[in-house]
């Protein structure tokens, strides 16, 4: 081979290369970027419908108590469990804090201990669970 | 004194064929250095699940080069095929020159069968469904800008094809030593395969062995292109993605990849296919197989046959030593490119992006990710940035996909 044509070899497949694999993984942002949103979009709209939906629900029963307007994004409904400590209460606002941050409103009406698993059942969880 | 003579001529060609007579001694430097494989993948630990089968592999063939012997057919004349087998009858019959002769097969090594899965580009798909099925891009979902760190990092593998082309390689070696870069054990395989089978012991072997060097290898660069404040950047929470994202992820890739880049399906495919498996939540069973049992087998076959590639008067060559260096170089490149783009991402989010995940962009899935989050924890051991990493990290094993997918269509 002669230098000029490494020299050619060589720029044309750096070139070819480097245009070919951002075009497509550029392309590719743009993909997963839409239909991230246009799919984040569409399940917020069957959300608010719900609530919409149990207002309206709620409207109908004078006799109980309306809940709050809420117009957060995330609310923890469960009952009220009095064995669980200050400490686990603080521990959980404080994951459930560092995943939603300060921007969004979440208010934690309640935390209920779950039914405790079988053996078995831990197993699943933890092979599912772990990333590799 | 008949029975003496039989005697000493069993063990006459017992000593002929034995290895003290026929190995050479290429054979036996190509044993120690399995011997030196088996310590690193046993004592050190790296990468032992490809190491040591591979390690194995060059250890059997340059014991016995005969199982990857491929099979043969001799032409015997009757009498000859009588005097050998006892028996005509079974054999095909070939008529030359009005003689009839009795084709007589030779069965290969059990290696040559096994390799069949490597040379047709079976196993490194398999591999792929396998890895697919282990792999959550709920990362790069989240935070689809990483695929510009996933595509820096395969910039190493296109500069080495210039520095192999000036070496003396073929444009076609030249592209199968490149993909070293993309640290992707499978894909370099896959393309060596297809473009310059005759290297293919020394590619894979240096592709694995860099893998396996990633925490060595990548954390002197990672700091020597970066600041302080660079490496202490903590990133925000990524957002949470939902099941049905995850579902569509890998239908859209495959239809996007296959439509655009068609000789980069197979891997995409499988890869995607693996993913979809586990994703969809209905299909248990068969994920569960791609990650377990099916990974093992293809693993133990893939590692043993490429490993019974090297041998010694194959490997031991100029070649190697170059392509060795070529390889380290093009992984060296990737890691500081992704780094680079990284630090470009950092300056234009306004700090950020930690550019320490730009590393994991090669697709070295979940080590180089792991080695990010040990860097970023020296500055700052409250920074978890594996997550983050993984992002790139599984964007790189897609970024060098199309990387191979480009080289084949280009080159072959």
């Amino acid at each position: 081979m002669e230098l000029m044509d490494k020299f050619t070899i060589s720029a044309s497949m750096l070139l070819t290369g480097f245009t070919i694999v951002f075009s497509v993984l550029i392309f590719l942002i743009f993909i997963i970027w839409l239909y991230g949103f246009i799919i984040t979009k569409a399940q917020e709209k069957a959300v608010d419908l719900k609530r919409e939906k149990k207002k309206v629900k709620i409207e109908r029963k004078p006799e109980e108590k309306p809940e709050p307007p809420v117009n957060k994004k995330h609310i923890f409904t469960a009952e009220k469990d009095d064995s669980l400590s200050e400490e686990v209460v603080a521990v959980i606002s404080a994951a459930v804090y560092s995943i939603y941050g300060s921007k969004e409103k979440v208010k934690i009406k309640s935390i209920k201990k779950s039914a405790s698993r079988s053996a078995w059942g831990n197993a699943g969880i933890i092979n599912n669970t772990r990333p590799f | 004194m008949e029975i003496l003579e039989r005697f000493l001529k069993a063990l006459e060609g017992i000593f002929t064929d034995s290895g003290l007579m026929t190995l050479g001694w290429q054979n036996y430097v190509m044993i120690a250095v399995a011997c030196v494989l088996f310590y690193l993948a046993i004592k050190k630990q790296y990468e032992p699940l490809l190491l040591l089968p591979i390690a194995f592999g060059m250890l059997i063939v340059n014991l016995y080069p005969s199982i990857m012997a491929a099979p043969e057919t001799t032409l015997m004349s009757a009498a000859d095929c009588i005097k050998a087998k006892g028996t005509t009858q079974g054999y095909a019959v070939t008529m030359l020159d009005g003689v009839k002769y009795y084709n007589v097969p030779h069965y290969g090594g059990l290696f040559y069968y096994l390799y069949q899965g490597v040379k047709l580009g079976i196993y490194p798909p398999l591999i792929f469904l396998g890895v697919g099925a282990m792999t959550d891009f709920g990362p790069l979902i989240a935070n689809p800008k990483s695929f510009i760190l996933g595509a820096a990092a395969q910039i190493g593998i296109f500069i080495t094809f210039i520095g192999a082309i000036f070496l003396g390689f073929t444009d076609s070696q030249a592209g199968a030593i490149g993909i070293i870069g993309g640290a992707d054990g499978p894909t370099a395989i896959y393309v060596t395969t297809k473009l310059a089978p005759e290297l293919l012991g020394s590619i894979a072997i240096a592709a694995y062995s860099y893998m396996a060097l990633v925490p060595i290898i990548q954390p002197p660069i990672m700091r020597a292109l970066t600041t302080k404040k660079e490496r202490a950047v903590r990133m925000e929470q990524l957002r949470p993605v939902s099941k049905l994202e995850k579902i569509i992820f890998p239908v859209i890739i495959v239809i996007v990849i296959s439509i655009l880049l068609p000789d980069a399906a197979p891997l995409v495919g499988m890869l995607m296919f693996g993913n979809l498996l586990k994703e969809s939540g209905v299909a248990d069973r068969l994920s569960k197989t791609a990650q377990n049992e099916l990974m093992n087998i293809i693993t133990i076959f893939l590692g043993i046959t490429v490993g019974a590639t090297a041998t010694g008067t194959n490997f031991l060559t100029l070649s190697t030593i170059k392509i060795i260096v070529l390889g380290l170089l093009a992984f060296m490149m990737g890691s500081a490119c992704g780094v680079l783009f990284g630090k470009i991402m950092y300056k234009v989010t306004g700090g950020k992006v930690n550019p320490l995940i730009g590393s994991a962009g090669v697709s070295a899935v979940p080590m180089a990710a792991r080695v990010s989050q040990r860097v970023g924890q020296e500055e700052n051991p409250g920074n978890f940035l594996l997550m983050h990493a993984m992002g790139p990290n599984v964007a790189g094993v897609i970024g060098s996909a199309v990387a191979a997918g480009v080289l084949l269509n280009v080159l072959r």
